[in-house]
């Protein structure tokens, strides 16, 4: 196969150039209240296909500028696009679980759904309803261990009576005790089916392994939601800590000039309290670091294998963080192109699919390995397999093409990070909360061209270590193609019982 | 890649409530500067052109980023398969990624004597096992890795992932398919400067695809109906649901296929299958994006032209014998219980199909929704309920109601609660306010799907390849929204009757049965 780059000789493909000019300017970032620029320009030279025997014309595109804002000392990004008449927008919250304890846990898990169902001060839960379908408004709530989220996307000719109820739901929720009733058991009915998904299962068990007793590694049992733990009571007490005025950002986008935007949010940011203290900052994780099989016997004709160990990549300008971007999705996250793909199931059949996981959170540890499925009478095959493939690229660089074709992946596709107002709005947004610089696609857009195939090699070299990996399989293993014990000493797991009190499982 | 069921309606109802009240749209709102209204999804700027073998084009050219989205549509799917060759369709799915005599071909004549030489052996695997005596389980064996070694030496000769790497080094997203019972659907985006690169590569594969690494392919599909369906309790479920609803007609049979009709499968039916089925004249694509129209054109008629038309697939007749009956069927299973309720409806074609389609957005679209206040928030027998019609369009098929029970209430609870509000809404029409919402809600996802390239261009190949014009989907939404509640009264009493239920239950082993 014919690339059209040779690292060797750094010879650049010309539409990658005249992105990379272009994003230079990216890179100098506006100061506040001024618009983010963004341009491409053409380049005389284009690019192509030879393979085919195909040029392709220069991509000639001017992102629109997102508009950085400010209301009552919230920043606002903002982007006027009047194509179809809807509005976006998000509010996203510093803060979640992540940041308290375990006896926030349940709360913080119910807060997003509870916001949605609960009804507000003004309305019970039957008219929030009504009048949300009777409006036809999406809205959205959503949270991780360190923030929360929601959006509303709204008809333009609905959006006061859209933006209303969604400050009722945001700043007065009602937390109706029949829905946290309802919430409670439907999540009593998901943790006792919980190990009736098998990816599921060695998701969830493989967290509790390798986290034990921390935020990542938490999952609910009938403990948690006791009502004795999680009413109504405690969901206030959460908001109250949790949604603040001085943790939040806003983004705004669709069919509303920007006096229409200022007109609405005064209001209704001036309505959000302002917490006097900060949250403690989340304890990093005590990551499992010793090799290890863990078998989890279920009466399945297919196997779940997943394994990983810890790794100090973290989220940052720096180019290991970008080299081992490219590594994993050499390794197996890059479709049917990565290694693990074309060796597992290309060559082998041996699964529908396999992926790489490289996970690289900003201030911990954090993991490097690999997830597949496959027939019983093959998992240890495929197991070895996958560690094999692993020791590979420890020893031997990565072809240039590989690289290529991620990086060209990368940058020729760029464009599709552009395709709606919201989508641009919500990532600054994004990037405001996760404390990432607000030029980051840019940044990542250069420095993801700057990776080597030996700069690939390095991070691999010095991050992944097969013989270390902790590995857990879900299956029969009456019907394995080898004994589970030849990957190693044999540790069953039990899963979380639904009443197991909430402690480390691995020091039970 | 995938399989999946019709898409038409859940783009159609991909929403979550719906219903206007005139009271609270009326106020002081922005006034928007939308250049595109709802009343001009009819008048979208569509260019419609057929090629001379056939080959239907509709391009949509769109404002916005400069991307494209490539949807090409085939009306062929495991309808056409018949008992003992099921996962054919969606096998030709996954060989299309293989490659052809160009890409992906390094020493295609090698290649050939080696796809030659392993099928032979398949052939004798098959005969092998096909032995009234027992088969020999070492000459079973010794076939085996023959074939398995054969296709190693011609993957030596060939990059069979070459397809795929050219996409992706362009900087393509979403490159995937499905197949249904009835459809096979492709698709993929580009950047829009490079949309010329799916035509060379379209045409090429349509030219003359290489069905290379077909045996190890084939146990790609094995692992596929493993996680799918065997380890799956919902996709269980829904096989055993099928099977009893339909012991006639292949909407009955699985589209990811039976796992004995799969390990018998040859290189030669897929071959077979692909020259009947995917002729140029079958085919839908659909272009959405920042094109010039003209371009489009040309390119078209530059890479398709000298693809020759060729006979039309042979037609499907068969219908399901009408049910006089309810079935019942119940999955074992070492998980918790699961519902399925069917009636049988008429195809999408039937004047009653919108009232139906308004019937399920009723019954379970949205909190306030029928089955969902009644099951869901008021006698929490369920955690979730859903209503859907499937799983084809073109011929009698199903009104499917969906739940799974909260514990400790069991699946007869649950059926009991859903016939109270099947009772209620079969002996007095709906609300105005009801329907009033579900209308509300089209006019809002008639805008939102506008947003997307790709589920435009999704839409608009369904429509003109399943019902030969684009504009059927909105047409179809204009139905909907002139339904009555009297109409929905009246095909709730016409097919919601217990003669043509099918019931299917998943339980653990050792759970009592239901009397």
């Amino acid at each position: 196969m014919m690339s059209f780059r040779h690292r060797g000789l750094r010879a650049v493909p010309p539409t990658r150039w005249s992105i990379l000019m272009v994003t230079a300017v990216l890179a100098a970032v506006p100061g506040p209240g001024e618009a983010q620029q963004g341009t491409v320009t053409p380049h005389p030279v284009p690019a192509g296909e030879p393979a085919l025997g195909l040029t392709f014309p220069p991509l000639v595109f001017r992102p629109p500028p997102v508009e950085r804002r400010e209301v009552h000392g919230v920043p606002i990004r903002y982007l006027h696009d009047p194509t179809f008449p809807v509005v976006d927008m998000v509010v996203s919250v510093r803060g979640g679980y992540g940041h308290l304890g375990r006896e926030w846990y349940a709360a913080a898990t119910a807060l997003p759904t509870l916001l949605r169902t609960g009804g507000s001060t003004h309305r019970s839960p039957r008219e929030v309803d009504e009048v949300l379908e009777a409006l036809a408004l999406q809205l959205t709530f959503g949270s991780g261990g360190g923030s929360i989220s929601s959006s509303l996307n709204s008809l333009t000719r609905t959006l006061d009576e859209g933006l209303t109820i969604w400050q009722e739901l945001l700043l007065s929720p009602g937390f109706d005790s029949q829905e946290v009733d309802i919430w409670r058991g439907q999540q009593e009915d998901r943790i006792r089916r919980r190990v009736d998904d098998p990816t599921l299962l060695a998701f969830t068990e493989f967290n509790r392994i390798l986290y034990g007793d921390h935020s990542i590694g938490w999952e609910l049992t009938l403990a948690d939601i006791d009502a004795s733990r999680l009413h109504p009571g405690t969901l206030q007490d959460l908001h109250e800590r949790l949604f603040c005025r001085n943790r939040m950002a806003v983004g705004v986008s669709g069919d509303i000039t920007w006096e229409e935007v200022e007109e609405r949010l005064e209001p209704f940011l001036a309505a959000w309290p302002t917490c006097p203290d900060e949250l403690p900052e989340p304890s990093p994780p005590e990551i499992r670091r010793e090799a290890g099989v863990f078998l989890i016997p279920r009466d399945l004709p297919q196997t779940t294998v997943v394994m990983a160990h810890p790794t100090s990549v973290r989220l940052a300008d720096d180019p290991r963080f970008f080299a081992s971007r490219v590594a994993n999705a050499i390794l197996g996250a890059g479709g049917l192109s990565s290694r693990l793909m074309a060796r597992l199931r290309g060559e082998e059949g041996l699964t529908y699919g396999a992926s790489s996981l490289w996970t690289a959170p900003m201030r911990s540890d954090g993991l490097v390995g690999a997830i597949t499925s496959t027939r019983s009478s093959s998992t240890v095959a495929a197991t070895q397999l996958i560690l094999q493939v692993m020791a590979e690229m420890v020893d031997t660089p990565p072809e240039a093409h590989e690289v290529d074709r991620v990086v060209d992946e990368f940058i020729n596709g760029w464009v599709f990070n552009f395709e709606s107002a919201a989508q641009m709005v919500s990532r600054q947004v994004s990037y405001l909360t996760s404390e990432l610089p607000e030029d980051w696609l840019e940044r990542y857009l250069i420095r993801l061209g700057d990776v080597t195939p030996q700069a690939v090699h390095d991070v691999f070299r010095e991050e992944v270590r097969p013989e270390d990996m902790t590995i857990l399989l879900v299956g029969s293993p009456e019907n394995f193609d080898l004994p589970p014990e030849t990957l190693g000493p044999v540790h069953i797991w039990t899963p979380i019982s639904p009443h197991a009190p909430p402690v480390d499982p691995r020091h039970p | 890649m995938n399989f999946s069921l019709s898409l038409i309606f859940p783009l159609l109802l991909g929403f979550q409530t719906a219903a206007p009240n005139p009271q609270a749209t009326c106020g002081p709102g922005i006034s928007g500067s939308s250049s595109l209204r709802m009343e001009d999804e009819s008048e979208l700027p569509v260019q419609r052109f057929i090629l001379p073998s056939g080959m239907r084009f509709l391009i949509l050219p769109r404002e916005g980023a400069p991307t494209v989205s490539f949807v090409v549509h085939y009306p062929v799917g495991s309808m056409q398969e018949v008992p003992g060759s099921t996962g054919l369709a969606h096998l030709v799915e996954h060989m299309l990624f293989k490659g052809s005599s160009t890409i992906g071909a390094r020493k295609p004549w090698e290649e050939a004597q080696l796809f030659a030489q392993m099928d032979a052996a398949q052939d004798s695997l098959l005969e092998e096992r096909g032995r009234t005596s027992r088969a020999n389980p070492v000459r079973v064996l010794e076939l085996q890795e023959r074939i398995r070694s054969l296709e190693g030496e011609a993957r030596s000769l060939a990059e069979s992932g070459e397809f795929d790497a050219i996409l992706s080094r362009n900087g393509a997203r979403n490159l995937n398919a499905t197949t249904s019972h009835e459809a096979t659907t492709y698709y993929v985006e580009l950047p829009a400067n490079r949309a010329e690169l799916w035509f060379a590569l379209e045409a090429d594969r349509l030219r003359d695809p290489v069905f290379r690494d077909f045996y190890s392919e084939r146990d790609v599909v094995m692992e596929e109906r493993r996680a799918r369906v065997e380890s799956s309790p919902g996709g269980l479920l829904n096989e055993a649901y099928l099977a009893a609803a339909f012991p006639v007609h292949p909407y009955g049979l699985p589209v990811v296929g039976l796992m004995n009709d799969l390990e018998l499968l040859t290189r030669g039916q897929v071959e077979n299958f692909y020259q009947t089925h995917y002729g140029p004249d079958q085919a839908v694509v659909a272009v959405v994006g920042q094109v010039e129209p003209d371009s489009i054109q040309a390119w078209a008629h530059r890479y398709f032209h000298d693809l020759g038309r060729r006979p039309p697939p042979p037609p499907k007749l068969v219908e399901e014998p009408h049910q006089r009956g309810r079935r019942s069927v119940e999955v074992s299973f070492d998980a918790e219980p699961q519902l399925r309720m069917g009636w049988k409806i008429p195809p999408e074609s039937h004047p009653d199909t919108p009232a139906l389609v308004m019937l399920s957005a009723i019954l379970s679209g949205g909190r306030t929704s029928q089955l969902h206040s009644t099951l869901v928030l008021e006698e929490r027998t369920a955690t979730s309920v859903g209503a859907s019609l499937g799983p084809g369009s073109r011929h009698t098929r199903l009104f499917t109601v969906g739940a799974t029970p909260r514990l400790p209430h069991t699946p007869a609870d649950v059926m009991a609660g859903v016939k109270q509000v099947l009772d209620k809404v079969r002996s007095e029409p709906v609300s105005v306010t009801e329907v009033e919402r579900v209308r509300l809600q089209l006019e809002a996802s008639r805008v939102r799907r506008l947003q997307s390239n790709f589920g435009l261009a999704l839409q608009l190949a369904e429509s003109e390849g399943s019902q030969g014009d684009w504009q059927e989907t909105f047409r179809f939404t204009d139905r909907l929204v002139a339904v009555t509640p009297e109409e929905i009264q009246a095909v709730a009493r016409r097919y919601l009757r217990e003669e043509t239920l099918t019931v299917a239950i998943l339980r653990r082993p050792q759970e009592p049965r239901t009397p």
